[in-house]
C-alpha cells in the first residue's frame, strides 16, 4: 500500500467521527432554541393535551431519547434493527411540514443547489483564471486596474443587490429569462452569475497573484532562454503552478457553492437546500436542522479530501 | 495542464447530469405566487390560510360560501333541515358526488372524517370545532384518558382502538342515517354551524387513500399491519398518521381540483377533477413559491403570474399611494394592487395577570390604567404615518363589516384628557417635571413592549406607541424585540407586559373573536379573568333566538372595549394583494377573502 493511499484511507476513516461530533454539537444546539417546533407562532393554538401528545410522539419532550433513537435512525442502526425505517439513512418527517420526509425533501433539493453551485463555480473559474491571468501578466495596466476593481465589486456588492438588479434587468426590462423559478437552462444562468461573482473575484486574485510569482521565477527565464513562444511559456509552464492555490481554493468553493447560497436561492425563487439553514433553525425544525447541517458537513469533508487527493495527482511531489 | 483540466470537467459532466434529472414547468391557466409555503394539504391537520386555499380546490364540503356575503350554499349536501330547538340538523347529499377515483361521497366519509378530527392522535388544531356537537368532547376527553392510562400488552393496542370506534359511534352525535343522509346533534344551538361546516378542517377525507389501503375500493378496513399511512403503535395505543397520503398519485380528493404535482417550496399544480362538475374556465393552476416577496413582484410585473396574495412591502405603500391619487391609473401595477380590509385585528395585549412573570407588581391589572393606555393612543396617527396603507382603526376586537347581523361597538376614542383622569383615579398623577408618579412619588413601572421581529411593521407601530405613551402619560417605555419562537413562548407564559398580536376569525361569527376573552380558554394569553364576562358568554352560548344572542354578544364586546380593555385593537388588518381587473374576473372583495379558485375567470381588457 502507498502511502498515499494509507493517508486516504485514514482520512476517510476519520468522517465518521467528525460527523458524530457535528450530530451531537448540533443536536444541542438546535435543542436549545426556545419554543415548540409543532406550534404556530402566533393564532389559534391547539389544546395543551395535544401539544403535548404530539411532542412525545415524536420524542421531543426527551433529550436524550431523541438524541439515541435519532442517530440509529441516520446511522443505518433502526433500519438493520428492522424498527419501520423505510430508508438506511432516515432523516424522518420535517416537522413543520409534515406531508415531507427530511430525505426527499434534501434529495429533490440538494441537486438544485448543486446544479446553480456548480455552474456558479464554472462560471468562476472561466472569468476568475481569464482575469487574473491577463492581470497578472501585465501587472499595473489598464488591464489589471479593471479586473481589479471588477473584483473588489464582485466580492463587495450584496447578492441580493446583484440578484435583483439582474432579474430587473434581465428578466422584466429585456425579457430574454424568467423571473424566477426553476427547469430549464435560462433558468440557471442569471442566478448563477449572480452567484459566481464573489467566486470570480477570488479566483482571479488568487491566479493573478501565482502568474505574478511564477513569471519571476527562475525556470520560467530559463525556458524563455531556450527560444520557447510565450505562448507556451504561459500555458504550459506558468498556469499549471500558478493555479494550484485555485485549486486549493475550490474544494470550501465549490462546498459553499453546491450546498446553496440563502440569499440566491431567496431572491431567484430556486427550490435548493441554501433556505433551509435558516428557516428550520427558525422554526426550530429539529430533523430539518439535522439533515441539512450533516448533509453539508458530510459535503465539506468529502470534497476536502477530494482536493487533496487531487492535489496530489496534478503535483506528484505534494503529500496528501 | 491537461490534468488541471479534470476538475472542470468533472464539474461540467455532472451539471449536465442534474440538468436532464429535472423537469419544466409547464403553462397554467392561472399562476398563482404564493409568499408563504404549504404547509401540509391534509384538511384535518390545517391551521393556516395559504393551505386552506388550495384545501378549498381540492376538496368540497357539505356547504360553501358565496363569497359576495358568505352565506352558505348548497355544495356536497343539495338541501338540509333543522328540528324545532336548533338541536339536529340534517343534510341530504348529492347522490352524483364522486371521490376523484370514481367512489360516491357518502354520509359515512364525513362521519369517518369528523372521528378523525376529534381523535387525540390526530392532533388537529382545529379538533375542539366540533365541541358542540353532543358527546364530542366528553369522546376527546375519553380517548385522551384511555391513552394516558394505556398499558401495553399484545393486542391491547387494536382493542382500545376498536373501543374506540364502537364509543364514537355510540355517544357522539354524528350519524350516517343511510348512504346519503347525515344527521349531527347538537348540545346548544350554533346558528353558525353551516358556517363551520363550510370550513376547511371539516372538509371529507377518503379513510382508503388517507390510512393507504392496499385496495381503495374495499367495503371493510385490511388489518392495521396492511395499511400504508397509519400505524398502531403498540407502546403507546396511538394512532400514528403518516401523512405522505396527502400527495399527488396517492391523495383522494372530492373537490373541483386534483393535485397533479406538489414539489416541495417549489410549485403546485392542480388539474379538473374529472368526477366533478367542472364548470369554471380555470382549467389549470400553478402555485409557484416566491420566498422573497420582491422577486414575485418582478414575475407579475414581466407577466409570469396573474395573483400575488402578498405583495412587498417596500413598494405597495407607493402604489397605493399612487393608486388613491389616480384610481384611473393605466399602469399595470397601479391598476393591479388591492388593498382589502379583512377577517382579522391587529392589537396589542396588557398582561391582566396580578402581578409579573418577574413577581414585581403588574400595574396593567388595573383595567382603569388599561383604559388610559388605550385613551392616550392616536391610532389615525400610526395608519396614516407608522404603517402607511390607511388600515381603518378600531376600537371593537370584531372588523366591522365581516359577520352578518352583527355590528362590533365602537370602543374607546382618542382622548389623552380621559386618559390622564382615569389615572387619576387608579392613583397616578403626573408630577412637576411631567413624570407619572403615585402619591407617595414612586414612578409608574417603566413599560415593555414585546413584538417579533418577523416584520418592520411590528417596530414601527411599537416605536409610534412608546413616544405616544410617554409624551401623553410622562411613563417610561422600553421595546424588546424578539424573534418569533422565544416570542411565542414568552407569551404562552405571561412573560410581557405589553405584547403585540393579531387575531383572524375563522367562522362567521363574533365569538371567533369573543371566545379569547373566556377565563378557559387556551388562546387568553393577556390572563383575563372576568366571572361577568365568561357567564356572559356562557349565556350567549345557550341562547336559541339568534337575534337576541347577537344582541349578548354585542353587549358583551362593548363591556371588554369599553371598560375591561384586556387588549388594545389598533386597526382591521389589510390584506395587499395584486391581479389586474384587467384580466381576471370572479375575486371577492370580502374581508373574509377566501377566494374559491374554481369562481375565478379570465376576461379581455373588461373591468369588473
Amino acid at each position: 500500500m502507498s502511502p498515499m493511499q494509507r493517508i486516504i484511507i485514514s482520512r476517510v476513516a476519520q468522517i465518521p467521527i467528525i460527523l458524530f461530533a457535528v450530530y451531537t454539537l448540533t443536536f444541542a444546539l438546535a435543542w436549545l432554541i426556545p419554543g415548540n417546533p409543532l406550534e404556530k407562532d402566533e393564532g389559534r393554538r391547539p389544546p395543551a393535551a395535544i401539544a403535548e401528545a404530539m411532542q412525545s410522539q415524536w420524542n421531543l419532550d426527551d433529550p436524550w431519547t431523541f438524541y439515541w433513537s435519532y442517530l440509529g435512525d441516520i446511522t443505518g442502526v433502526n433500519w438493520l434493527l428492522g424498527n419501520g425505517n423505510t430508508a438506511v439513512i432516515d432523516f424522518g418527517p420535517s416537522l413543520r411540514h409534515e406531508n415531507w420526509s427530511v430525505n426527499e425533501i434534501i434529495t429533490g433539493q440538494l441537486p438544485v443547489s448543486m446544479t446553480v453551485g456548480i455552474a456558479a463555480i464554472l462560471l468562476a473559474l472561466l472569468i476568475g483564471v481569464s482575469a487574473g491571468t491577463l492581470g497578472g501578466l501585465r501587472p499595473g495596466t489598464w488591464v489589471d486596474r479593471l479586473t481589479g476593481s471588477v473584483s473588489v465589486i464582485g466580492v463587495s456588492v450584496p447578492a441580493f443587490v446583484i440578484g435583483t438588479a439582474l432579474l430587473l434587468i434581465g428578466g422584466v426590462w429585456l425579457q430574454w429569462f424568467p423571473v424566477g423559478g426553476w427547469g430549464t437552462l435560462s433558468h440557471l444562468i442569471l442566478p448563477s452569475v449572480a452567484l459566481s461573482l464573489p467566486f470570480s473575484a477570488w479566483i482571479a486574485r488568487l491566479t493573478r497573484q501565482g502568474v505574478l510569482e511564477e513569471m519571476q521565477a527562475d525556470y520560467i527565464r530559463t525556458v524563455r532562454a531556450k527560444g520557447v513562444s510565450e505562448r507556451v511559456v504561459v500555458m504550459n509552464h506558468v498556469l499549471p503552478n500558478a493555479l494550484l492555490p485555485v485549486l486549493s481554493y475550490l474544494g470550501p468553493a465549490t462546498a459553499a457553492a453546491l450546498t446553496g447560497s440563502f440569499v440566491i436561492e431567496k431572491v431567484f425563487a430556486i427550490p435548493g437546500l441554501g433556505m433551509h439553514f435558516v428557516d428550520a433553525v427558525l422554526s426550530k425544525d429539529l430533523t430539518m436542522i439535522m439533515g441539512v447541517v450533516l448533509v453539508y458537513a458530510a459535503l465539506l469533508v468529502i470534497l476536502n479530501l477530494a482536493v487533496d487527493v487531487m492535489y496530489a495527482w496534478v503535483d506528484p511531489r505534494i503529500q496528501v | 495542464m491537461t490534468r488541471l483540466l479534470v476538475p472542470p470537467l468533472v464539474l461540467v459532466l455532472i451539471l449536465l447530469a442534474l440538468l436532464s434529472l429535472d423537469q419544466r414547468e409547464r403553462d397554467a391557466d392561472l399562476v398563482l405566487a404564493s409568499d408563504n409555503e404549504i404547509f401540509t394539504l391534509d384538511p384535518q391537520r390545517m391551521s393556516w390560510l395559504g393551505d386552506m386555499r388550495i384545501a378549498y380546490a381540492l376538496f368540497q364540503g357539505l356547504v360553501r360560501w358565496n363569497t359576495d356575503d358568505f352565506s352558505p350554499q348548497p355544495a356536497v349536501a343539495t338541501s338540509w333541515s333543522t328540528s324545532d330547538n336548533g338541536l339536529v340538523w340534517t343534510f341530504h347529499l348529492d347522490q352524483d358526488a364522486r371521490w376523484s377515483n370514481g367512489t360516491p361521497v357518502t354520509a359515512d366519509d364525513f362521519v369517518w372524517s369528523w372521528q378523525r378530527l376529534l381523535l387525540p392522535d390526530t392532533a388537529a388544531d382545529y379538533s375542539n370545532l366540533l365541541f358542540a356537537v353532543d358527546g364530542a368532547k366528553a369522546f376527546w376527553d375519553w380517548r385522551a384518558d384511555a391513552l394516558a392510562q394505556f398499558t401495553p400488552s399484545p393486542g391491547a393496542a387494536q382493542v382500545l382502538m376498536d373501543e374506540t370506534e364502537h364509543h364514537f359511534a355510540d355517544t357522539v352525535g354524528i350519524t350516517a342515517l343511510n348512504t346519503h343522509t347525515l344527521e349531527i346533534r347538537l348540545t346548544h344551538p350554533l346558528p353558525y354551524l353551516l358556517d363551520l361546516l363550510a370550513f376547511a378542517p371539516m372538509m371529507p377525507v377518503y379513510r382508503p387513500a388517507v390510512e393507504g389501503w392496499p385496495d381503495h375500493h374495499a367495503t371493510t378496513p385490511p388489518p392495521w399491519d396492511d395499511r400504508q399511512f397509519v400505524t398502531l403503535i403498540p407502546e403507546t395505543g396511538r394512532l400514528q398518521p403518516d401523512h405522505h397520503w396527502a400527495r399527488p398519485g396517492t391523495m383522494v380528493s372530492n373537490g373541483p381540483y386534483v393535485l397533479d404535482q406538489w414539489r416541495y417550496r417549489r410549485d403546485l399544480r392542480l388539474v379538473p377533477n374529472t368526477h366533478a362538475n367542472h364548470s369554471g374556465e380555470i382549467k389549470s393552476v400553478l402555485v409557484r413559491s416566491f420566498p422573497d416577496p420582491n422577486t414575485a413582484l418582478l414575475a407579475f410585473r414581466s407577466g409570469e403570474v396573474d395573483w400575488l396574495t402578498g405583495v412587498s412591502a417596500d413598494v405597495r405603500q407607493d402604489l397605493l399611494e399612487a393608486k388613491a391619487a389616480n384610481p384611473l391609473d393605466t399602469d399595470i401595477l397601479v391598476r393591479s394592487i388591492h388593498a382589502i380590509p379583512a377577517f382579522g385585528t391587529d392589537f396589542y395585549s396588557f398582561n391582566c395577570g396580578d402581578t409579573l412573570a418577574n413577581g414585581k407588581p403588574n400595574p396593567f391589572h388595573d383595567e382603569r390604567v388599561r383604559r388610559a393606555f388605550a385613551l392616550a393612543t392616536d391610532k389615525q396617527t400610526i395608519v396614516d404615518h407608522v404603517t402607511g396603507l390607511h388600515e381603518p382603526i378600531t376600537g371593537s376586537f370584531t372588523p366591522k363589516g365581516s359577520i352578518a347581523g352583527y355590528s362590533p361597538p365602537k370602543g374607546l376614542g382618542f382622548d389623552r384628557v380621559r386618559a390622564l383622569r382615569e389615572l387619576a383615579d387608579a392613583g397616578w398623577s403626573l408630577n412637576d417635571s411631567g413624570a407619572l408618579t403615585d402619591t407617595m412619588g414612586t414612578s409608574f413601572p417603566s413599560v415593555d413592549i414585546k413584538y417579533t421581529t418577523s416584520s418592520s411593521r411590528n417596530r414601527r407601530i411599537a416605536t409610534a406607541l412608546r413616544s405616544q405613551w410617554k409624551e401623553a402619560l410622562g411613563v417610561e417605555v422600553t421595546l424588546s424585540g424578539q424573534d418569533s419562537k422565544s416570542f411565542g413562548a414568552d407569551l404562552k407564559n405571561g412573560d410581557f407586559m405589553v405584547a403585540r398580536g393579531r387575531w383572524y376569525g375563522d367562522w362567521g361569527d363574533p365569538t371567533t373573536f369573543l371566545e379569547l376573552f373566556h377565563s378557559t380558554n387556551g388562546n387568553n394569553d393577556r390572563q383575563f379573568s372576568n366571572p361577568n364576562i365568561d357567564a356572559k358568554l356562557d349565556a350567549a352560548a345557550a341562547e336559541t333566538d339568534p337575534a337576541t344572542r347577537m344582541d349578548m354578544l354585542a353587549d358583551i364586546e362593548r363591556e371588554l372595549f369599553e371598560v375591561h380593555l384586556p387588549l388594545l385593537p389598533i386597526c382591521q388588518l389589510v390584506e395587499v394583494t395584486m391581479h389586474d381587473p384587467k384580466a381576471l374576473g370572479g375575486m371577492t372583495t370580502h374581508p373574509r377573502l377566501i377566494q374559491y379558485i374554481g369562481d375565478i375567470h379570465r376576461q379581455d381588457g373588461v373591468d369588473q
